[in-house]
C-alpha cells in the first residue's frame, strides 16, 4: 500500500508532462534530401501545390520573374537581398541549396540552425501564440509549437513583407506559415510548409522539404559574411570583385 | 568529365532545384559554365571566408608574363564536402586549378576542380568535380 503511493507521487508529474506516448527525438544535423536519381521515390518530398497569387501581386510577380530570366540570358544576375548578405529567413531558410539545418530538441523548445548565414529560429512549445498584430515584423517572426502524435506542428507569424518568400512571391504581414516536422523514415524528416496569406495569395500554397540525417560526427560550419567580394553594379548586376595586380 | 559535357547537368540541376536557392549566396550566372579552363600558377593567397572562398594565384603565361586570377570556391562548407580543410593551400603553393572563367572578361572564374599540393584532386563541393 505505502509504497504504490511512493509510486503513484513519482509518475505524477510523468503524466502530466508528456502527452500520450514520447514524441520522436529529431535533435541532429539534417541535410536537404532533394531526391531524384538514386533517391527513394516513397521518401522524397511530394510535389508542391501551385502558387496562386490575387491579379494584383501575380503581374508585378511575372514582370520580375521575367526580367530575372532575361538577365540570365544575357549571363547576367539581378541583385537579391542574399547578394548583400542578408540572410533569408523564415520559410527559404529551411532549403538552401545543399547546406544541413540542425535541430536541437527540448521538451520546451525547438531549435533550429540553417548552416547558410548561420540562421536561429526557435520555436515554443510551453506557450501560446500572440495576436500577430503585437509580433515586431522580423526575418523568423515568432514561432510556437505542439506535438500532434508524432509530428511537431509549428505556427509562425511575424514575418517582415520584405523578406523574400517561397519562390520570392511577395506577402504581407498576414502571412502565416504552418511547418509539420514528421519522420517518414528512421533518418529522414519532412518539413511540409503551408504558406497561408488572405491578402496576397488566392489560396494557400503548401510544399515540402525532405532531410536525411547527416552522421552525427557532422560538425556544422559557421558563416560569418566578413568576405563579401561580389557587389551590384551601377544597373543592378551581380559582380566579383578580382584583385589587381 | 569532358567540358562539352557538362552543360546539359547543370541545366538539369537548375531545373530539379528551381524551387529553391541553388546557391546560398548568388548563383553561377556571371561565370561562363559551358568553358573551362587550366590554371598552373603559384598561390598567393587562400581566404577560407564566408560567403565564399578564394584561391589568388599568380599564372605565368606562355611568354612568361605573370597574371593574376581571383577563383571563387562555395562557402568553407561546400568545398569541405568535397576534401578540402582550412589549410589546403599556403602562400606559395603550386597549383593546378580548373575553373569556368566569369563572362565578364576579368581574370577570375568559379573552381570546378584543383590538384593540392599533396596531389589529391579535389572538387568544388557537391556536383563539381571530381
Amino acid at each position: 500500500m505505502k509504497s504504490s503511493f511512493v509510486w503513484l507521487l513519482l509518475l505524477t508529474p510523468l503524466a502530466f508532462s508528456q502527452p500520450a506516448g514520447n514524441p520522436p527525438d529529431l535533435t541532429g544535423v539534417w541535410g536537404i534530401y532533394r531526391g531524384g536519381r538514386g533517391a527513394d521515390p516513397k521518401l522524397a518530398a511530394p510535389p508542391a501545390s501551385p502558387l496562386a497569387l490575387k491579379p494584383e501581386y501575380a503581374k508585378p510577380y511575372e514582370t520580375r520573374r521575367a526580367a530575372e530570366a532575361d538577365a540570365a540570358k544575357r549571363g547576367e544576375q539581378l541583385a537579391n537581398t542574399s547578394v548583400r548578405c542578408v540572410p533569408y529567413g523564415v520559410p527559404t531558410m529551411m532549403s538552401i541549396a545543399v547546406y544541413p539545418v540542425e535541430i536541437i530538441q527540448t521538451a520546451k523548445q525547438v531549435t533550429i540552425v540553417g548552416e547558410a548565414f548561420s540562421e536561429v529560429r526557435r520555436v515554443y512549445l510551453d506557450r501560446p501564440q500572440e495576436d500577430p498584430e503585437d509580433v515586431a515584423p522580423g526575418y523568423y517572426g515568432r514561432s510556437v509549437g505542439h506535438w500532434d502524435g508524432d509530428t511537431l506542428v509549428v505556427d509562425t507569424v511575424g514575418i517582415k513583407p520584405t523578406v523574400s518568400g517561397y519562390r520570392g512571391m511577395p506577402h504581407s504581414e498576414r502571412m502565416r506559415i504552418t511547418e509539420r516536422f514528421h519522420l517518414v523514415a528512421s533518418d529522414v524528416l519532412h518539413d511540409q510548409i503551408t504558406i497561408d496569406d488572405p491578402v496576397v495569395l488566392e489560396k494557400p500554397v503548401t510544399y515540402t522539404v525532405a532531410y536525411k540525417r547527416m552522421p552525427n560526427t557532422y560538425e556544422m560550419v559557421e558563416f560569418v559574411c566578413d568576405n563579401n567580394r561580389e557587389f551590384v553594379d551601377e544597373k543592378g548586376i551581380v559582380r566579383l570583385k578580382v584583385q589587381d595586380r | 568529365m569532358a567540358p562539352h559535357s557538362r552543360f546539359p547537368i547543370l541545366i538539369g540541376l537548375a531545373w530539379f532545384f528551381a524551387a529553391f536557392p541553388l546557391l546560398a549566396h548568388h548563383s553561377f550566372t556571371m561565370f561562363d559554365m559551358t568553358k573551362q579552363i587550366t590554371l598552373v600558377g603559384t598561390v598567393t593567397d587562400f581566404q577560407w571566408t564566408n560567403p565564399h572562398a578564394y584561391i589568388e594565384i599568380d599564372v605565368p603565361d606562355a611568354q612568361g608574363a605573370v597574371k593574376h586570377w581571383s577563383i571563387e570556391l562555395g562557402s568553407p562548407s561546400i568545398p569541405q564536402q568535397s576534401g578540402w580543410k582550412f589549410r589546403s593551400l599556403k602562400k606559395g603553393d603550386k597549383t593546378t586549378l580548373v575553373i569556368n572563367p566569369l563572362k565578364s572578361g576579368q581574370m577570375g572564374g568559379f573552381l570546378s576542380k584543383a590538384t593540392l599540393p599533396d596531389g589529391r584532386v579535389v572538387g568544388n563541393g557537391p556536383g563539381r568535380e571530381p
